[in-house]
C-alpha cells in the first residue's frame, strides 16, 4: 500500500503522471502540443512563463499603484511622544488583537485569554488532521465550511466592534458612527 | 537587422554576450522557449514549467498568496529604508520618526508605505488562508503546508505587532502594554511569556531592543525561511486547480 503510493508519488514527480493520474506525455523536448492527456477540460495546462508570470506581475503592479495612492494620501499615525503616565482611553490593542480584547471584556480571563485562543490556535493546526473528509466539493462539506464560516463572521465582527464601537473604558459606543450628541450630532 | 552587421559592431555584439550570459534564452516565442526560459532563471524556476489552466485562474487564487508575498517583499524594502534613520532607544525613537517624516527625503511616503503595507498584508494573509480552507486545499498531500501556512501568519500578526511598538509614541506604547497584558492570564506560563517579552515589567528599553531585533532580523528571518518552504511544497505537492 505505502509502496504503491510512493511509486505513484515517484511517477508523479517524474512527470510520467499528472496529480489526477493521468498519463503524461514525457520526451526530452517540450513541444508546444500539450503535454497533457487529458480527459477534462479543467486538466490543461499552459506554461508559466509568460500565463503565469504575466498575472504575478500585473497583480504586483496593481498593488504598488494602490500602496502608493494610498501612501500619498494617508499618513501613518503619530500620536504623542509615549508616556506612561498618561493612559489613554480608551486604551486598545492593535486592531487584529482587538477580537481578543473583545473576549476578555465578555468572558473570565482565563477563558478569554487562555482556553479559547488556545483552542483556536490548536484547531486551526489541526484542520488538516481533523478534517477527515476526503471531498473538496462545497456540497460534502457543509459542516466544515459551516464552522469556519462561524468563525470568520465572529473574527471579522469583533475587529469591527473593537475598532468602531467600543469607547471610554471598553465599554459599548455609538458616537464613533453616530457623532456625539452634544457636540458634532451627525443624526 | 541582419546578424552580420551584429558582428561588425563590437559594441552591439559585446552587450549581446552581456546579455545572453545573463539571461540564457529569449522571450518566450514558443512554448519550447517559454520553457527552457523558466527552467534556467533563477526567479522564474520556483514555478513548474506548465501549469493547470485552472490554478492559476484569478478567480481561484484571488492572487491572495502571491499579493502576500509581494507584500512582504515591499515591507522589506521599505522597511530597510526606515531603519537607515530609525534609533531604537526610548529617548531617541519618536525623534528620529519625525525626522524621517520631516526631514529625509520621500521618508514620509516610505513610512506611510511601511505602515499600510503591513495592514493590508495581516489582511491578505487571512483572507488566503479563508480561500485556502473554503476550496479544502489542505487536504493531503498538502496537510503540512497548511501547518507552514499557520505558522506564517503567527509570524505575520506578530512582525506587525513588534513594528507597532517602534514609533514610542502615546499609540504605540499602549497598544503594546494592552497587547501584552491580553497574553498574561494563562496559568505561570501567562505572566512569564510577558515577563520575557518585554524583558521586564512594563514597556520600556528592554522591550524596545526586543521588539526591534525581533522585528528587523528575527521574524523576517524566519518568516522568509518558511516562506521558501511554503513555496517549495506548493510546486512538489502540486497546486489543487479546480474543484
Ligand atoms: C506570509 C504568509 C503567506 C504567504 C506569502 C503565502 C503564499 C502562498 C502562495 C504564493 C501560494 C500559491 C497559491 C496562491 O497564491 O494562493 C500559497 C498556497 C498555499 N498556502 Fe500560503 N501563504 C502564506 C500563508 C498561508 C497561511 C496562513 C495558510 C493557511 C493556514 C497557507 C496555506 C496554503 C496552502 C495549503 C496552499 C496550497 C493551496 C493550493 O494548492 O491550492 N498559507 N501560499
Amino acid at each position: 500500500m505505502a509502496q504503491e503510493a510512493s511509486s505513484v508519488r515517484n511517477a508523479r514527480r517524474a512527470g510520467m503522471i499528472t496529480t489526477r493520474g493521468h498519463a503524461v506525455r514525457t520526451g526530452p523536448e517540450l513541444s508546444s502540443a500539450p503535454l497533457v492527456v487529458r480527459s477534462r477540460e479543467e486538466e490543461e495546462t499552459v506554461v508559466t512563463f509568460p500565463h503565469l508570470v504575466w498575472k504575478e506581475f500585473l497583480s504586483g503592479l496593481a498593488m504598488m499603484v494602490f500602496l502608493l495612492a494610498v501612501s500619498v494620501q494617508v499618513n501613518a499615525p503619530l500620536l504623542q511622544p509615549a508616556n506612561t503616565a498618561v493612559t489613554p482611553n480608551p486604551a486598545k490593542a492593535p486592531w487584529y488583537f482587538l477580537g481578543l480584547q473583545e473576549l476578555l471584556e465578555r468572558f473570565p480571563p482565563v477563558m478569554a485569554g487562555v482556553i479559547f485562543p488556545g483552542m483556536v490556535l490548536v484547531g486551526m493546526v489541526l484542520v488538516p488532521y481533523l478534517d477527515r473528509n476526503p471531498s473538496r466539493r462545497p456540497e460534502d462539506r457543509k459542516l466544515a465550511i459551516g464552522l469556519f464560516t462561524i468563525y470568520v463572521t465572529m473574527a471579522v465582527a469583533f475587529v469591527i466592534i473593537g475598532t468602531v464601537f467600543r469607547g471610554p473604558n471598553f465599554s459599548w459606543y455609538w458616537g464613533q458612527v453616530l457623532g456625539h450628541p452634544g457636540l458634532n450630532s451627525k443624526v | 537587422m541582419s546578424s552580420g552587421s551584429y558582428e561588425q559592431n563590437p559594441i552591439k555584439a559585446f552587450a549581446s554576450e552581456v546579455w545572453g550570459s545573463v539571461f540564457r534564452h529569449g522571450l518566450p516565442t514558443t512554448d519550447k522557449v517559454a520553457a527552457r526560459t523558466a527552467l534556467t532563471n533563477f526567479f522564474l524556476h520556483i514555478h513548474p514549467v506548465r501549469v493547470k489552466k485552472s490554478a492559476i485562474r484569478v478567480s481561484y487564487t484571488l492572487c491572495l498568496g502571491g499579493l502576500s508575498f509581494f507584500l512582504f517583499i515591499a515591507l522589506t524594502i521599505s522597511g530597510l529604508f526606515l531603519m537607515f534613520y530609525y534609533i531604537p532607544s526610548v529617548g531617541q525613537a519618536y525623534q528620529s520618526i519625525k525626522d524621517i517624516q520631516y526631514v529625509a527625503t520621500f521618508g514620509l511616503v516610505m513610512r506611510n508605505i511601511h505602515r499600510w503595507a503591513a495592514h493590508a498584508m495581516v489582511i491578505t494573509v487571512w483572507l488566503h488562508m479563508a480561500r485556502v480552507f473554503y476550496q479544502g486545499a489542505y487536504k493531503p498531500p498538502r496537510q503540512f503546508n497548511w501547518v507552514i501556512g499557520t505558522a506564517l501568519l503567527l509570524i505575520t500578526l506578530l512582525l506587525s505587532f513588534t513594528g507597532y511598538l517602534l514609533p514610542w509614541d502615546q499609540l504605540a506604547v499602549w497598544a503594546i502594554t494592552v497587547g501584552t497584558n491580553l497574553g498574561k492570564y494563562g496559568p505561570i506560563v501567562g505572566p512569564v511569556s510577558r515577563y520575557i517579552m518585554l524583558g521586564g515589567r512594563n514597556v520600556g528599553q528592554a522591550a524596545l531592543t526586543r521588539f526591534y531585533v525581533l522585528h528587523v532580523i528575527a521574524l523576517p528571518l524566519l518568516g522568509f525561511v518558511l516562506m521558501v518552504i511554503h513555496f517549495w511544497r506548493v510546486r512538489k505537492d502540486g497546486f489543487t486547480g479546480g474543484l
